[in-house]
């Protein structure tokens, strides 16, 4: 589905239940530690942090078939509440009658600017920036630097395998992309990066620029259609080609599409890589919206959509959305010495980083409170150290972690229990110091 | 038709005077976000301002002020099942998004909790598993965890004990009420500065009915107190099958007779047809044969069982107890009543609250419609057949849902209308299938709940003329500039529509 238009018949299926605003709607009765987490948790980020309707996804629903109709005409103010949303997805993991919800957003952002409404500036802007042939990069930063990280192989076209950095990897992350260059090689994985890249067209197509996204997609699947493998380590990138580009595109990929982490899971379970150095640290882990539900939900959709017997058949949908979901914990659990403690929303239930959908970048207070509460309930695991994977979480929540060790410096309280002490890392970091 | 007056700037100011700029929007989006159609009703007016009051007192001030200026006023919290309530009259007025009012008391000595307008199921049961293990609230069953339990108590709902303790409404021990001539009164015994609210019939004649089941259209309920159940750990759920309604129906009765025995344990008993579980799936991607059904092992007919106990032995011996009523009555009737064999998941699924067993519907085309009715509980199944046939003969796939109420006293009788919402044309044939049941249901003595303002309400008030007069004089009194908003039963009947009234010819 590439328009809303498309969607219309989806959209009408919601009848405004609002099971949608709370994490584990639809799951057997579930137990957790305390009175915060336990049983069922409104857990839509935009909805918890203005309160009005039309900020959960229930409301979003009604904003998209009333624009449908003709009642709602578009508006810079429709807009606004449209955007401040991270299409973090949990919605669609609660909806009984399979709403796909983060597609609904994103082609009413997606209609509201075809209608004429200009994105918002924020978001204007890097899409501006992605497209000037100089940058190619939401950042500002130049095209030229793009591979300045990198002392491997670079433009190898006879390679079997690329790398595809990503933005953040290429220019604010670079440790992310250095570790992930490491890990690659200490797994034989030879592979190149292109210093022609662009930007992959998340956070374009996110906020609604479908132009601009059309455009590097197409760009994209050109420059790298001759590989067999692309291999990421941004969350955003992976969601982007592995879900998008056939979406938008109407093909599918040319090349396979593995995230790092994947291959490292490949590995261990087949009993090809054994980590023998321990992690001696009480871990919780964050499971990245686009790494984890998102790529979920899309296992469990297509399964559906091959079939003709849901009622048989969604069980089986949902094992396998299930079993995608167990990945990173697989991954987790095969480093020795950790002491690895689950939050209580996790895997399709678990609660948003804040940070997605072009909330940081145009809607920073929703971004921070989100991400504030996330951290509050890593800490609530007793954990030290909040693992991730996604470049977005690791940055979000370090601002989080920032601002409260801010707030106890300057009122002298303890916000350990809020999460002040937790220790932000990146998974593929720590892979990378325990590889041998 | 009573003319409304719009919401203008200058009401708009007055109403950030009272709930703060944060509070009040008159934003078109926002707006259209309360938006809902189907489920528990088609009609909704757009809203001129949504306002986010914080307590009774803002509320109150909200009401003068709608008053003063002759703007028509709809609360609203997390409804019911789905939806909620919206504005139905031209303009839309002020609609009062309660949920900011979320605030609950929980007395276990007196076995009552006060709850305010947006106290959601979802939370009160998240908070109760932790802090009252062994008591419940009564949340409706069925509704997602968004809907309300003051909500679902002032219309009369459906609980998770409903089959022992009556419709929610019987759960009331006493409302806070604010009219909008600012006036503002406590029922009950909670009437009584300082007193407890423990008696629901108070220091006189006790109003609640008027207010229960009024949604909203007779003042607004600020507070209820709500009776709190025992919540036992011993559960499960039982199903038996049957070839026809009747066959499920009435071995259900004859549980329900064993009131002060295996009754009491059997909170909740409700039951359905082969097409409850089909229309779950989209019509494209599901078998449409029984056979199919057949096979899995799904009966025509079932009714099941959710049993509560406070001991393994006293559960053991209540599920003995509905075997065997179930045998005798496979023998009295010679039919076959089979027991169903129920996967630990399904169990699970049912035994969960909330649950979203009654979401699912709009999967199999785009959108479905509740419509609920009240008959003793032995006519049921009469009702039942006919509405299975009406639905036929529409087009519309006849997906039934029953449920026992107070030990099979009553029957909820709840078809689920499965359409294509995006269909042009499909609410006038909704609106013509309405009222040719209603017309035969009515003349059969059965009563509409949750009545489609247009159809069920005047029908039904045609036939309870003496009633409705006397509804609108109560109306008069409490709100007389008709300010509040109608309610599903449009009483009176001029201030929704300038159609012919139910009292026409008089």
């Amino acid at each position: 589905m590439t328009s809303l238009e498309e969607l219309r018949k989806i959209n009408a299926r919601c009848i405004h239940c609002r099971a949608c605003q709370y994490a584990y709607s639809n799951e057997p009765d579930r137990e957790g530690a305390d009175e915060e987490y336990t049983g069922m948790m409104l857990s839509c980020p935009g909805g918890n942090f203005y309160g009005w309707e039309g900020y959960f996804n229930s409301g979003r629903m009604w904003m998209a078939r009333a624009f449908l109709e003709g009642d709602l005409k578009p508006s810079q103010e429709m807009l606004e509440v449209v955007e401040a949303c991270t299409t973090c997805g949990l919605c669609a993991e609660q909806c009984t009658n399979y709403i796909d919800t983060v597609d609904i957003i994103e082609e009413l952002r997606a209609a509201i600017i075809e209608s004429g409404v200009e994105p918002l500036k924020r978001h204007k802007m890097i899409g501006d920036r992605v497209l000037e042939e100089d940058k190619r990069n939401p950042y500002n930063d130049p095209r030229s630097d793009r591979t300045a990280w990198h002392d491997g192989s670079v433009d190898d076209k006879n390679m079997k395998v690329a790398y595809y950095v990503g933005c953040t990897g290429a220019y604010r992350q670079q440790g992310v992309a250095k570790h992930t260059a490491s890990i690659l090689k200490k797994l034989g994985v030879d592979y190149t990066v292109l210093t022609e890249e662009v930007c992959c067209g998340s956070p374009i197509l996110r906020t609604g620029q479908k132009d601009i996204f059309k455009k590097v997609m197409n760009e994209n699947l050109e420059m790298f259609k001759d590989f067999d493998l692309l291999v990421f380590s941004c969350a955003g990138c992976f969601r982007t080609f592995k879900v998008d580009y056939p979406k938008q595109s109407g093909k599918p990929l040319p090349f396979k599409v593995a995230h790092t982490l994947d291959i490292a899971y490949d590995l261990i379970t087949e009993g090809k890589l054994k980590i023998e150095k321990p992690y001696n640290k009480k871990v919780t882990w964050h499971d990245p919206c686009h790494t984890i539900r998102h790529i979920g939900l899309s296992i469990e959709k297509e399964i559906l959509e091959k079939s003709d017997n849901w009622l048989l058949d969604s069980r089986k949908a949902a094992k396998a959305k299930e079993a995608w979901y167990e990945r990173p914990r697989e991954v987790i659990r095969a480093i020795p010495g950790m002491d690895f403690r689950e939050m209580y929303r996790i895997k399709g239930n678990s609660f948003c980083c804040g940070a997605g959908g072009g909330v940081k970048t145009q809607f920073p207070d929703m971004a921070n409170d989100t991400a504030r509460e996330r951290v509050k309930e890593a800490a609530s695991t007793g954990a030290e150290v909040l693992l991730t994977s996604c470049p977005f979480c690791i940055t979000n929540f370090n601002d989080a972690v920032k601002a409260l060790k801010k707030e106890e410096e300057e009122t002298g309280k303890d916000l350990s229990a809020m999460g002040s002490k937790l220790q932000i890392v990146e998974l593929l970091e720590l892979m990378d110091q325990l590889l041998d | 038709m009573v003319e409304y007056n719009k919401v203008t700037d200058e009401v708009v100011k007055k109403l950030v005077a009272i709930c703060g700029e944060k509070y009040v929007t008159d934003s078109e989006p926002l707006r259209y976000s309360y938006m809902a159609r189907g489920i528990m009703g088609l009609e909704a007016v757009l809203p001129e301002v949504v306002i986010r009051p914080a307590n009774t007192e803002e509320v109150r001030k909200v009401l003068m002020v709608a008053n003063d200026n002759l703007s028509p006023v709809t609360p609203a919290a997390g409804g019911l099942s789905g939806g909620f309530a919206l504005p139905a009259i031209e303009p839309g007025g002020i609609l009062m998004d309660m949920t900011r009012m979320n605030k609950m008391e929980v007395d276990t000595e007196n076995r009552v909790m006060i709850v305010e307008p947006g106290v959601r199921c979802g939370d009160a049961w998240r908070i109760f598993k932790k802090r009252w293990p062994d008591w419940a609230p009564p949340i409706p069953d069925g509704a997602p965890p968004g809907a309300t339990i003051l909500g679902d108590a002032i219309e009369r709902g459906f609980s998770l004990v409903t089959g022992r303790y009556g419709p929610q409404a019987d759960m009331i021990m006493g409302l806070e009420v604010v009219l909008p001539s600012g006036e503002m009164f406590k029922t009950g015994s909670w009437a009584l500065d300082g007193a407890k609210a423990f008696y629901r019939w108070g220091v006189g004649p006790n109003p609640d009915g008027l207010f229960l089941g009024s949604q909203g259209s007779m003042g607004i309920i600020t507070k209820a107190a709500v009776k709190i159940v025992p919540h036992p750990h011993f559960k499960t759920i039982v199903a038996y099958g049957g070839d026809s309604w009747e066959h499920i129906v009435e071995p259900a009765w004859e549980i329900g007779k064993y009131e002060m025995g295996i009754s009491d344990n059997t909170v909740m008993v409700q039951g359905g047809n082969w097409p409850l579980v089909m229309t779950r799936w989209p019509k494209s991607n599901v078998p449409l044969d029984y056979e199919f059904y057949k096979k899995i092992g799904i009966d025509e007919y079932w009714m099941n069982s959710e049993v509560w106990a406070h001991s393994q032995e006293e559960l053991d011996f209540t599920l003995k107890r509905i075997d065997e009523i179930y045998k005798d009555y496979e023998v009295k009737k010679k039919t076959v009543c089979k027991q169903q064999q129920l996967h630990p998941k399904q169990i699970a699924s049912r035994l969960k609250k909330p649950n979203l067993i009654a979401v699912p519907y709009a999967l199999y085309e785009a959108g479905f419609l509740f419509i609920t009715w009240y008959c003793p509980w032995l006519e049921s199944s009469k009702m039942m057949e006919e509405y299975c046939a009406a639905m036929e003969n529409y087009g519309f796939p006849p997906t039934m849902w029953v449920a026992s109420i107070d030990h099979a006293r009553q029957a909820i009788v709840m078809p689920i209308l499965c359409f294509d919402s995006s269909k042009l044309g499909i609410y006038d044939k909704i609106r013509e299938f309405n009222i040719e049941t209603t017309k035969s249901f009515l003349k059969q003595g059965w009563i509409n709940y949750r009545p489609d303002p247009f159809v069920h309400a005047p029908m039904t008030f045609s036939k309870s003329k003496d009633y409705y007069r006397m509804l609108v004089k109560f109306r008069k009194v409490l709100d007389p500039n008709l300010i509040l908003h109608p309610g599903r039963l449009a009483i009176p009947w001029a201030s929704v529509t300038d159609s012919p009234s139910p009292l026409e010819g008089e």
